[in-house]
Protein backbone atom coordinates (compact mmCIF):
# COMPACT_ATOMS: atom_id res chain seq x y z
CA UNK A 1 0.00 0.00 0.00
CA UNK A 2 1.67 3.33 -1.03
CA UNK A 3 0.17 6.55 0.09
CA UNK A 4 0.89 9.35 -0.64
CA UNK A 5 2.07 12.79 1.30
CA UNK A 6 -0.54 14.72 0.13
CA UNK A 7 -3.12 11.98 0.69
CA UNK A 8 -2.04 11.24 4.70
CA UNK A 9 -2.24 15.19 4.58
CA UNK A 10 -5.68 15.11 3.51
CA UNK A 11 -6.86 12.77 5.62
CA UNK A 12 -5.31 14.53 8.88
CA UNK A 13 -7.08 17.85 7.68
CA UNK A 14 -10.12 17.83 9.01
CA UNK A 15 -9.91 16.19 12.60
CA UNK A 16 -6.66 18.56 12.89
CA UNK A 17 -7.22 21.14 10.94
CA UNK A 18 -10.45 21.75 13.07
CA UNK A 19 -8.61 21.50 16.19
CA UNK A 20 -5.70 24.42 14.96
CA UNK A 21 -9.25 26.78 13.52
CA UNK A 22 -11.48 26.01 17.01
CA UNK A 23 -8.92 25.05 19.81
CA UNK A 24 -5.14 26.29 19.19
CA UNK A 25 -6.10 29.68 17.13
CA UNK A 26 -8.20 30.77 20.40
CA UNK A 27 -5.72 29.55 22.53
CA UNK A 28 -3.39 32.20 20.91
CA UNK A 29 -5.37 34.60 20.21
CA UNK A 30 -5.81 34.86 24.15
CA UNK A 31 -2.59 34.88 24.92
CA UNK A 32 -1.81 37.44 22.29
CA UNK A 33 -5.10 39.44 24.03
CA UNK A 34 -3.50 39.24 27.55
CA UNK A 35 -0.60 40.79 26.37
CA UNK A 36 -2.39 43.90 24.67
CA UNK A 37 -2.14 42.30 21.19
CA UNK A 38 -5.91 41.93 20.35
CA UNK A 39 -5.12 41.08 16.87
CA UNK A 40 -9.11 41.58 16.08
CA UNK A 41 -10.36 44.92 17.84
CA UNK A 42 -8.67 46.91 20.21
CA UNK A 43 -4.76 46.95 19.80
CA UNK A 44 -3.29 48.65 22.98
CA UNK A 45 0.75 47.40 21.87
CA UNK A 46 2.58 45.11 24.38
CA UNK A 47 2.15 45.52 27.77
CA UNK A 48 1.77 43.24 30.32
CA UNK A 49 -0.59 45.63 32.61
CA UNK A 50 -3.12 42.92 32.63
CA UNK A 51 -0.84 40.42 34.19
CA UNK A 52 0.23 43.27 36.34
CA UNK A 53 -3.89 43.95 37.63
CA UNK A 54 -3.99 40.57 38.32
CA UNK A 55 -1.05 39.76 40.49
CA UNK A 56 -1.54 43.28 42.38
CA UNK A 57 -4.87 42.51 43.48
CA UNK A 58 -5.23 40.78 46.71
CA UNK A 59 -8.94 39.45 45.42
CA UNK A 60 -7.55 37.36 42.75
CA UNK A 61 -4.53 36.33 44.57
CA UNK A 62 -6.30 34.89 46.94
CA UNK A 63 -8.50 33.18 43.70
CA UNK A 64 -5.52 31.94 42.40
CA UNK A 65 -4.53 30.18 45.65
CA UNK A 66 -8.21 28.91 46.01
CA UNK A 67 -8.15 27.78 42.57
CA UNK A 68 -5.00 25.57 43.52
CA UNK A 69 -6.86 24.52 46.56
CA UNK A 70 -9.70 23.44 45.02
CA UNK A 71 -7.79 21.19 41.98
CA UNK A 72 -5.30 19.28 45.07
CA UNK A 73 -7.75 18.69 47.68
CA UNK A 74 -10.16 16.55 45.56
CA UNK A 75 -7.49 15.03 43.83
CA UNK A 76 -5.70 13.67 46.76
CA UNK A 77 -9.36 12.60 48.17
CA UNK A 78 -9.97 10.61 45.01
CA UNK A 79 -6.49 9.30 44.95
CA UNK A 80 -7.10 7.76 48.31
CA UNK A 81 -10.40 6.09 47.60
CA UNK A 82 -8.94 5.15 43.52
CA UNK A 83 -6.11 3.76 44.41
CA UNK A 84 -6.90 1.03 46.68
CA UNK A 85 -10.62 0.55 44.67
CA UNK A 86 -8.46 -0.05 41.71
CA UNK A 87 -6.24 -2.79 43.47
CA UNK A 88 -9.17 -4.41 45.02
CA UNK A 89 -10.60 -4.64 41.83
CA UNK A 90 -7.86 -6.50 40.37
CA UNK A 91 -9.46 -9.66 42.46
CA UNK A 92 -12.36 -11.85 41.72
CA UNK A 93 -16.22 -11.86 43.20
CA UNK A 94 -19.17 -12.20 42.46
CA UNK A 95 -20.98 -9.40 40.34
CA UNK A 96 -17.84 -8.42 38.87
CA UNK A 97 -18.84 -7.23 35.25
CA UNK A 98 -21.86 -5.19 36.41
CA UNK A 99 -20.08 -3.56 39.13
CA UNK A 100 -17.37 -2.50 36.46
CA UNK A 101 -20.19 -1.07 34.27
CA UNK A 102 -22.29 0.62 37.77
CA UNK A 103 -18.93 2.47 39.37
CA UNK A 104 -18.21 4.10 36.27
CA UNK A 105 -21.92 6.13 36.25
CA UNK A 106 -20.06 9.30 37.48
CA UNK A 107 -18.03 10.05 34.40
CA UNK A 108 -20.98 10.76 32.72
CA UNK A 109 -22.65 13.01 35.36
CA UNK A 110 -22.61 16.40 34.67
CA UNK A 111 -20.70 18.80 37.59
CA UNK A 112 -23.81 20.63 38.44
CA UNK A 113 -25.94 17.42 39.42
CA UNK A 114 -23.03 16.42 41.61
CA UNK A 115 -23.28 19.89 43.31
CA UNK A 116 -27.41 19.91 43.21
CA UNK A 117 -26.54 15.86 45.07
CA UNK A 118 -24.07 17.75 47.47
CA UNK A 119 -26.67 20.29 48.25
CA UNK A 120 -29.30 18.01 48.98
CA UNK A 121 -27.09 15.41 50.92
CA UNK A 122 -25.13 17.72 52.45
CA UNK A 123 -26.13 21.21 53.13
CA UNK A 124 -27.65 22.51 56.46
CA UNK A 125 -31.26 21.01 56.78
CA UNK A 126 -30.15 18.29 54.25
CA UNK A 127 -30.89 14.52 54.21
CA UNK A 128 -28.05 13.47 55.95
CA UNK A 129 -28.56 15.89 59.05
CA UNK A 130 -32.56 14.45 59.18
CA UNK A 131 -30.94 11.38 59.28
CA UNK A 132 -28.43 12.07 61.70
CA UNK A 133 -30.45 14.11 63.83
CA UNK A 134 -32.41 11.92 65.76
CA UNK A 135 -29.35 9.87 66.75
CA UNK A 136 -27.86 13.14 68.21
CA UNK A 137 -24.91 13.55 65.82
CA UNK A 138 -24.82 16.57 63.75
CA UNK A 139 -23.03 17.39 60.72
CA UNK A 140 -20.34 20.45 60.49
CA UNK A 141 -21.05 23.21 57.79
CA UNK A 142 -20.41 21.48 54.42
CA UNK A 143 -21.77 24.05 51.53
CA UNK A 144 -20.57 27.05 51.47
CA UNK A 145 -18.11 26.74 54.31
CA UNK A 146 -14.75 28.16 54.80
CA UNK A 147 -12.77 24.87 53.89
CA UNK A 148 -15.11 24.01 50.83
CA UNK A 149 -15.49 20.13 51.92
CA UNK A 150 -18.82 20.57 49.58
CA UNK A 151 -16.95 21.49 46.63
CA UNK A 152 -14.24 18.50 47.60
CA UNK A 153 -17.19 16.09 47.95
CA UNK A 154 -18.58 16.49 44.45
CA UNK A 155 -15.22 17.11 42.59
CA UNK A 156 -14.09 13.70 43.95
CA UNK A 157 -17.32 12.15 43.43
CA UNK A 158 -16.68 12.42 39.55
CA UNK A 159 -12.69 12.26 39.53
CA UNK A 160 -12.64 8.75 41.21
CA UNK A 161 -13.95 6.17 39.00
CA UNK A 162 -12.04 7.94 36.04
CA UNK A 163 -8.99 7.65 38.26
CA UNK A 164 -9.69 4.13 38.75
CA UNK A 165 -10.08 3.21 35.64
CA UNK A 166 -6.81 4.49 34.49
CA UNK A 167 -4.55 2.85 37.82
CA UNK A 168 -6.81 0.08 36.86
CA UNK A 169 -5.64 -0.48 33.62
CA UNK A 170 -1.97 0.32 34.28
CA UNK A 171 -2.14 -2.43 36.86
CA UNK A 172 -3.93 -5.21 35.06
CA UNK A 173 -0.68 -4.81 32.18
CA UNK A 174 1.34 -5.49 35.19
CA UNK A 175 2.29 -9.39 33.82
CA UNK A 176 1.20 -11.70 36.60
CA UNK A 177 4.14 -13.61 36.44
CA UNK A 178 5.70 -11.20 38.52
CA UNK A 179 4.25 -11.14 41.00
CA UNK A 180 4.23 -15.06 40.87
CA UNK A 181 7.95 -14.82 40.63
CA UNK A 182 8.21 -12.50 43.91
CA UNK A 183 6.31 -14.59 46.11
CA UNK A 184 8.03 -17.71 45.15
CA UNK A 185 11.04 -15.86 46.11
CA UNK A 186 9.76 -15.08 49.36
CA UNK A 187 8.04 -11.99 49.46
CA UNK A 188 4.63 -11.27 50.84
CA UNK A 189 1.94 -9.71 49.32
CA UNK A 190 2.60 -6.53 51.12
CA UNK A 191 6.11 -6.53 49.58
CA UNK A 192 4.81 -7.15 46.35
CA UNK A 193 2.59 -4.67 46.31
CA UNK A 194 5.00 -1.24 47.22
CA UNK A 195 7.80 -2.91 45.54
CA UNK A 196 6.70 -4.50 42.26
CA UNK A 197 3.08 -3.26 41.17
CA UNK A 198 3.09 0.27 42.99
CA UNK A 199 6.22 1.09 41.13
CA UNK A 200 5.22 -0.52 38.07
CA UNK A 201 1.96 1.32 37.88
CA UNK A 202 3.23 4.93 38.63
CA UNK A 203 2.73 6.05 34.84
CA UNK A 204 -0.72 5.20 35.29
CA UNK A 205 -1.16 6.77 38.96
CA UNK A 206 0.77 10.05 37.52
CA UNK A 207 -1.44 10.06 34.54
CA UNK A 208 -4.39 9.70 36.26
CA UNK A 209 -3.01 12.15 39.17
CA UNK A 210 -2.25 15.01 36.26
CA UNK A 211 -5.87 14.94 34.62
CA UNK A 212 -7.47 15.02 37.65
CA UNK A 213 -5.90 17.51 38.87
CA UNK A 214 -5.88 19.56 35.49
CA UNK A 215 -9.55 18.91 35.01
CA UNK A 216 -10.46 20.56 38.54
CA UNK A 217 -8.22 23.87 38.10
CA UNK A 218 -11.03 24.94 35.40
CA UNK A 219 -13.45 23.77 37.70
CA UNK A 220 -16.63 26.42 37.45
CA UNK A 221 -19.85 24.92 38.51
CA UNK A 222 -19.43 22.94 41.31
CA UNK A 223 -17.10 25.96 43.15
CA UNK A 224 -20.02 28.67 42.08
CA UNK A 225 -22.47 26.72 43.49
CA UNK A 226 -21.07 24.97 46.55
CA UNK A 227 -17.82 26.91 47.81
CA UNK A 228 -17.77 30.14 49.57
CA UNK A 229 -18.77 33.30 49.01
CA UNK A 230 -14.87 34.37 49.44
CA UNK A 231 -12.47 33.63 48.16
CA UNK A 232 -13.59 32.84 45.03
CA UNK A 233 -11.51 30.41 42.25
CA UNK A 234 -10.17 32.20 39.07
CA UNK A 235 -12.20 30.22 36.68
CA UNK A 236 -15.15 32.15 38.13
CA UNK A 237 -13.33 35.43 38.64
CA UNK A 238 -12.63 34.79 34.68
CA UNK A 239 -15.49 34.70 33.66
CA UNK A 240 -17.08 38.03 35.34
CA UNK A 241 -14.02 39.74 34.14
CA UNK A 242 -15.15 38.44 30.61
CA UNK A 243 -19.00 38.72 30.22
CA UNK A 244 -19.75 41.59 33.33
CA UNK A 245 -16.85 43.63 33.02
CA UNK A 246 -15.78 42.99 29.69
CA UNK A 247 -12.41 43.40 30.35
CA UNK A 248 -10.81 40.57 27.51
CA UNK A 249 -7.34 41.37 28.06
CA UNK A 250 -7.67 40.48 31.93
CA UNK A 251 -10.16 37.90 31.50
CA UNK A 252 -7.52 36.59 28.90
CA UNK A 253 -4.61 36.73 31.55
CA UNK A 254 -6.12 35.17 34.20
CA UNK A 255 -7.05 31.65 31.52
CA UNK A 256 -3.43 31.88 30.55
CA UNK A 257 -2.45 31.65 34.08
CA UNK A 258 -4.73 28.83 35.15
CA UNK A 259 -3.00 27.44 31.90
CA UNK A 260 0.45 27.90 33.02
CA UNK A 261 -0.21 26.60 36.49
CA UNK A 262 -1.98 23.49 34.68
CA UNK A 263 1.78 23.09 32.85
CA UNK A 264 3.68 23.85 35.58
CA UNK A 265 1.81 20.99 37.89
CA UNK A 266 2.62 18.90 34.84
CA UNK A 267 6.28 19.70 34.57
CA UNK A 268 7.10 19.03 37.96
CA UNK A 269 4.82 15.87 38.69
CA UNK A 270 6.57 14.14 35.37
CA UNK A 271 10.07 14.97 37.03
CA UNK A 272 8.74 13.66 40.10
CA UNK A 273 7.95 11.07 39.43
CA UNK A 274 11.01 10.20 36.72
CA UNK A 275 13.39 10.97 39.87
CA UNK A 276 11.21 8.65 41.58
CA UNK A 277 11.14 5.79 39.10
CA UNK A 278 15.19 6.23 39.13
CA UNK A 279 15.60 5.94 42.43
CA UNK A 280 13.56 2.98 42.27
CA UNK A 281 15.70 1.57 39.31
CA UNK A 282 18.88 2.66 41.13
CA UNK A 283 17.73 0.64 44.93
CA UNK A 284 17.23 -2.95 42.43
CA UNK A 285 20.11 -2.75 40.39
CA UNK B 1 -17.65 -18.64 47.24
CA UNK B 2 -14.36 -16.56 46.65
CA UNK B 3 -15.07 -12.65 46.85
CA UNK B 4 -18.34 -13.21 48.40
CA UNK B 5 -17.18 -10.34 50.97
CA UNK B 6 -15.13 -8.60 48.87
CA UNK B 7 -18.61 -7.99 46.63
CA UNK B 8 -21.09 -7.46 49.43
CA UNK B 9 -18.75 -4.46 50.71
CA UNK B 10 -18.22 -2.51 47.32
CA UNK B 11 -21.88 -3.28 46.60
CA UNK B 12 -22.66 -1.80 49.54
CA UNK B 13 -20.45 0.97 48.86
CA UNK B 14 -22.37 1.74 45.35
CA UNK B 15 -25.13 1.59 47.24
CA UNK B 16 -24.15 4.32 49.79
CA UNK B 17 -22.31 6.92 46.96
CA UNK B 18 -24.79 6.31 43.80
CA UNK B 19 -28.00 4.57 44.44
CA UNK B 20 -28.64 6.76 47.73
CA UNK B 21 -27.71 10.11 46.60
CA UNK B 22 -30.22 9.22 43.67
CA UNK B 23 -33.42 7.63 46.22
CA UNK B 24 -32.85 11.46 47.81
CA UNK B 25 -32.88 12.87 44.38
CA UNK B 26 -36.16 11.26 43.17
CA UNK B 27 -37.95 12.11 46.39
CA UNK B 28 -37.82 15.64 45.75
CA UNK B 29 -38.60 15.81 42.01
CA UNK B 30 -41.74 13.99 44.28
CA UNK B 31 -42.45 16.37 46.88
CA UNK B 32 -46.67 17.41 46.51
CA UNK B 33 -46.38 21.03 46.68
CA UNK B 34 -49.21 21.16 48.98
CA UNK B 35 -47.29 19.31 51.55
CA UNK B 36 -43.61 20.23 50.81
CA UNK B 37 -40.80 18.79 52.03
CA UNK B 38 -39.15 20.29 55.37
CA UNK B 39 -36.67 19.47 58.29
CA UNK B 40 -36.75 17.65 60.06
CA UNK B 41 -39.34 15.23 57.69
CA UNK B 42 -36.71 12.53 56.28
CA UNK B 43 -38.73 11.64 53.55
CA UNK B 44 -41.65 14.00 52.40
CA UNK B 45 -45.39 14.23 53.84
CA UNK B 46 -47.20 13.36 50.57
CA UNK B 47 -45.85 12.28 47.62
CA UNK B 48 -47.43 13.30 44.06
CA UNK B 49 -46.35 13.48 40.06
CA UNK B 50 -47.12 17.43 39.58
CA UNK B 51 -43.55 18.44 39.18
CA UNK B 52 -43.30 15.56 36.42
CA UNK B 53 -46.78 16.36 35.00
CA UNK B 54 -45.77 20.10 34.67
CA UNK B 55 -42.96 19.38 32.35
CA UNK B 56 -45.43 19.03 29.70
CA UNK B 57 -46.69 22.52 30.43
CA UNK B 58 -43.51 24.47 30.63
CA UNK B 59 -42.46 25.73 27.01
CA UNK B 60 -38.88 26.57 28.17
CA UNK B 61 -38.12 23.16 29.73
CA UNK B 62 -39.26 20.91 26.50
CA UNK B 63 -37.65 23.40 23.97
CA UNK B 64 -34.68 23.23 26.50
CA UNK B 65 -34.66 19.03 26.12
CA UNK B 66 -35.25 19.67 21.90
CA UNK B 67 -32.30 21.95 21.88
CA UNK B 68 -30.11 19.33 24.00
CA UNK B 69 -30.96 16.45 21.50
CA UNK B 70 -30.23 18.55 18.28
CA UNK B 71 -27.25 19.70 19.95
CA UNK B 72 -26.11 16.57 20.86
CA UNK B 73 -26.94 14.40 17.43
CA UNK B 74 -25.50 17.32 14.98
CA UNK B 75 -22.30 17.38 17.66
CA UNK B 76 -21.68 13.31 17.37
CA UNK B 77 -22.52 13.78 13.13
CA UNK B 78 -20.00 16.78 13.15
CA UNK B 79 -17.23 14.87 15.31
CA UNK B 80 -17.63 10.91 13.81
CA UNK B 81 -16.89 13.00 9.80
CA UNK B 82 -14.05 14.86 10.69
CA UNK B 83 -12.37 12.56 12.96
CA UNK B 84 -12.91 9.03 10.58
CA UNK B 85 -10.18 10.59 8.17
CA UNK B 86 -8.17 11.49 10.86
CA UNK B 87 -8.65 8.32 12.90
CA UNK B 88 -7.78 6.44 9.85
CA UNK B 89 -4.75 8.22 8.95
CA UNK B 90 -3.28 7.76 12.62
CA UNK B 91 -4.03 3.96 12.96
CA UNK B 92 -3.33 2.60 9.52
CA UNK B 93 -0.53 4.88 8.17
CA UNK B 94 3.29 5.12 9.72
CA UNK B 95 4.57 8.45 9.13
CA UNK B 96 6.79 11.02 11.24
CA UNK B 97 5.03 13.28 12.84
CA UNK B 98 2.66 11.08 14.55
CA UNK B 99 3.22 11.23 18.18
CA UNK B 100 3.06 15.36 17.95
CA UNK B 101 -0.25 15.17 16.55
CA UNK B 102 -1.59 12.62 18.74
CA UNK B 103 -0.07 14.93 21.35
CA UNK B 104 -2.02 18.04 19.81
CA UNK B 105 -4.97 16.13 19.31
CA UNK B 106 -5.07 15.28 22.75
CA UNK B 107 -4.36 18.62 23.96
CA UNK B 108 -8.22 20.09 24.21
CA UNK B 109 -8.82 17.30 26.63
CA UNK B 110 -5.81 18.33 28.80
CA UNK B 111 -6.80 22.02 28.73
CA UNK B 112 -9.80 23.00 30.87
CA UNK B 113 -13.16 23.68 29.36
CA UNK B 114 -13.64 27.13 30.97
CA UNK B 115 -10.41 28.07 29.46
CA UNK B 116 -11.03 26.57 25.65
CA UNK B 117 -14.55 27.90 26.41
CA UNK B 118 -13.25 31.61 26.90
CA UNK B 119 -10.51 31.39 24.32
CA UNK B 120 -13.06 30.43 21.44
CA UNK B 121 -16.06 32.30 23.54
CA UNK B 122 -13.76 35.51 22.91
CA UNK B 123 -13.39 34.75 19.12
CA UNK B 124 -17.08 33.97 18.62
CA UNK B 125 -18.02 37.33 20.45
CA UNK B 126 -15.76 38.63 17.48
CA UNK B 127 -17.27 36.83 14.77
CA UNK B 128 -20.91 37.01 15.50
CA UNK B 129 -21.35 33.27 16.66
CA UNK B 130 -21.59 34.53 20.41
CA UNK B 131 -24.62 32.90 21.54
CA UNK B 132 -25.85 31.30 18.84
CA UNK B 133 -26.48 27.32 18.20
CA UNK B 134 -24.23 26.83 15.49
CA UNK B 135 -21.81 28.64 18.01
CA UNK B 136 -22.47 25.95 20.89
CA UNK B 137 -22.07 23.07 18.30
CA UNK B 138 -18.96 24.09 17.76
CA UNK B 139 -17.53 24.77 20.70
CA UNK B 140 -18.51 21.36 22.07
CA UNK B 141 -17.03 19.73 19.21
CA UNK B 142 -13.73 20.86 20.34
CA UNK B 143 -13.83 18.61 23.31
CA UNK B 144 -15.82 15.71 21.39
CA UNK B 145 -13.33 15.13 18.73
CA UNK B 146 -10.16 14.64 20.52
CA UNK B 147 -12.41 11.91 22.04
CA UNK B 148 -14.11 10.70 18.95
CA UNK B 149 -10.69 10.49 17.22
CA UNK B 150 -8.98 8.34 19.80
CA UNK B 151 -11.49 5.30 20.23
CA UNK B 152 -11.65 5.31 16.35
CA UNK B 153 -8.39 5.09 15.92
CA UNK B 154 -7.95 2.61 18.77
CA UNK B 155 -10.60 0.66 17.02
CA UNK B 156 -9.03 0.80 13.70
CA UNK B 157 -5.54 -0.05 14.91
CA UNK B 158 -6.93 -3.27 16.60
CA UNK B 159 -7.52 -4.31 13.06
CA UNK B 160 -4.90 -7.09 11.71
CA UNK B 161 -3.59 -5.07 8.45
CA UNK B 162 -2.63 -9.24 7.46
CA UNK B 163 -6.54 -9.63 7.22
CA UNK B 164 -6.50 -6.40 4.95
CA UNK B 165 -3.52 -7.38 3.09
CA UNK B 166 -5.18 -11.33 2.44
CA UNK B 167 -8.24 -9.98 1.07
CA UNK B 168 -6.50 -7.60 -1.03
CA UNK B 169 -3.97 -9.95 -2.63
CA UNK B 170 -7.18 -12.19 -3.09
CA UNK B 171 -8.62 -9.59 -5.49
CA UNK B 172 -10.83 -7.15 -3.25
CA UNK B 173 -10.98 -4.02 -4.06
CA UNK B 174 -10.25 -1.43 -1.64
CA UNK B 175 -14.08 -0.53 -1.41
CA UNK B 176 -14.63 -4.32 -1.09
CA UNK B 177 -12.36 -4.12 2.03
CA UNK B 178 -13.53 -1.32 3.16
CA UNK B 179 -17.43 -3.16 3.06
CA UNK B 180 -16.53 -6.56 3.89
CA UNK B 181 -14.04 -6.34 6.50
CA UNK B 182 -12.99 -2.85 8.19
CA UNK B 183 -16.41 -2.22 8.54
CA UNK B 184 -18.00 -5.90 9.96
CA UNK B 185 -14.89 -5.41 12.76
CA UNK B 186 -15.23 -1.94 13.27
CA UNK B 187 -18.67 -0.98 13.76
CA UNK B 188 -18.99 -1.76 17.77
CA UNK B 189 -15.88 0.91 18.52
CA UNK B 190 -17.88 3.32 16.05
CA UNK B 191 -20.67 2.58 17.70
CA UNK B 192 -19.69 3.34 20.95
CA UNK B 193 -17.78 6.10 20.20
CA UNK B 194 -21.02 7.69 18.27
CA UNK B 195 -22.93 7.12 21.77
CA UNK B 196 -20.23 8.60 24.10
CA UNK B 197 -19.80 11.48 21.73
CA UNK B 198 -23.25 12.43 22.17
CA UNK B 199 -23.56 11.68 26.08
CA UNK B 200 -20.44 14.10 26.61
CA UNK B 201 -22.15 16.50 24.34
CA UNK B 202 -25.39 16.05 25.69
CA UNK B 203 -23.87 16.56 29.54
CA UNK B 204 -21.24 19.61 28.58
CA UNK B 205 -21.56 22.55 31.04
CA UNK B 206 -18.86 24.74 30.49
CA UNK B 207 -18.35 25.03 26.99
CA UNK B 208 -21.90 25.56 25.80
CA UNK B 209 -22.71 28.41 28.65
CA UNK B 210 -19.61 30.67 27.50
CA UNK B 211 -20.26 30.53 24.07
CA UNK B 212 -24.43 30.01 24.42
CA UNK B 213 -25.85 31.05 27.75
CA UNK B 214 -28.30 32.85 28.23
CA UNK B 215 -29.56 32.61 24.99
CA UNK B 216 -28.86 28.84 23.99
CA UNK B 217 -30.25 27.17 26.93
CA UNK B 218 -29.50 23.31 27.14
CA UNK B 219 -30.70 21.00 29.60
CA UNK B 220 -27.56 21.51 31.71
CA UNK B 221 -27.36 25.41 31.38
CA UNK B 222 -31.08 25.04 32.37
CA UNK B 223 -30.21 23.55 35.26
CA UNK B 224 -28.08 25.61 36.56
CA UNK B 225 -30.48 28.77 36.11
CA UNK B 226 -32.83 26.84 38.32
CA UNK B 227 -29.96 26.14 40.94
CA UNK B 228 -27.74 29.15 40.82
CA UNK B 229 -30.47 31.61 40.86
CA UNK B 230 -32.27 33.43 43.73
CA UNK B 231 -35.01 31.39 44.35
CA UNK B 232 -33.71 27.24 44.51
CA UNK B 233 -36.19 25.32 43.58
CA UNK B 234 -34.92 21.99 44.53
CA UNK B 235 -38.33 19.64 43.00
CA UNK B 236 -37.64 21.48 39.59
CA UNK B 237 -34.04 21.11 40.14
CA UNK B 238 -34.53 17.44 40.76
CA UNK B 239 -37.04 16.45 37.55
CA UNK B 240 -34.24 18.43 35.32
CA UNK B 241 -31.17 16.49 36.85
CA UNK B 242 -33.13 13.36 35.87
CA UNK B 243 -34.07 14.49 32.15
CA UNK B 244 -30.55 14.80 32.00
CA UNK B 245 -29.36 11.74 33.51
CA UNK B 246 -31.61 8.90 32.56
CA UNK B 247 -30.44 9.27 29.28
CA UNK B 248 -27.21 9.93 29.88
CA UNK B 249 -26.99 6.89 31.74
CA UNK B 250 -28.53 4.23 29.50
CA UNK B 251 -26.77 5.48 26.13
CA UNK B 252 -23.30 4.94 28.23
CA UNK B 253 -24.48 1.97 29.42
CA UNK B 254 -25.15 0.71 25.87
CA UNK B 255 -22.14 1.89 25.01
CA UNK B 256 -19.95 0.09 27.40
CA UNK B 257 -21.40 -3.63 26.20
CA UNK B 258 -20.95 -2.33 22.46
CA UNK B 259 -17.34 -1.50 23.46
CA UNK B 260 -16.89 -4.74 25.46
CA UNK B 261 -13.34 -3.65 27.17
CA UNK B 262 -12.21 -0.85 28.81
CA UNK B 263 -8.94 -0.21 27.10
CA UNK B 264 -10.74 2.17 24.36
CA UNK B 265 -12.81 3.80 26.87
CA UNK B 266 -9.45 4.48 29.08
CA UNK B 267 -7.84 5.56 25.87
CA UNK B 268 -10.66 7.87 24.75
CA UNK B 269 -10.84 9.63 28.25
CA UNK B 270 -7.21 11.24 27.89
CA UNK B 271 -4.60 8.20 28.34
CA UNK B 272 -1.03 10.36 28.15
Amino acid sequence: MTITRTTLWLLLLPGVGYLVVFFGLPLVLALLTSLGMGTIGTNEGFTLRHYADLFSDSVYRDGIRYSVYISVAPTLASLAVALPLAVVLQATFPGKKLFLTLYKVPLVVPGIVAAFIVMILFDRGGEMSRILKPVGLSLPKLVRDEWSLGVIIALAWKSIPFMTLIIGGALASIPADLAAAARSLGANRQVVFWQIELPMALPGITAAVLLVFVGSTGAFAVPSLLGPIYPKPLSVWMYEAAYQQNDWGLATAMGIVMSAIACAVLLIYYRLTHGLNRAIGGETR
Amino acid sequence: MKGRWLSIGLYSALALTLLAPMVVAALWSLVDPKGGWFAPDIVPRAISLHHWQAIGLDRSLLNSIGLSVVISLAVTALSGLLALPTAYALAKIPFRAKRAIEMFILAPLIVPGLIVGIGIGYLFFRVGLAYSVPGVILAQTIGTLPFMIRILSATLEAIPADLIFAARSLGATPFKVGLHIVAPLAWPGFIAGGMLTFVSSFEEFEKTFIVGAPQVETLTVKLWAVLGGKVMIFPNAAVVTFIVLVPTVLIFFLAERAMRNDGALAAGMGKL
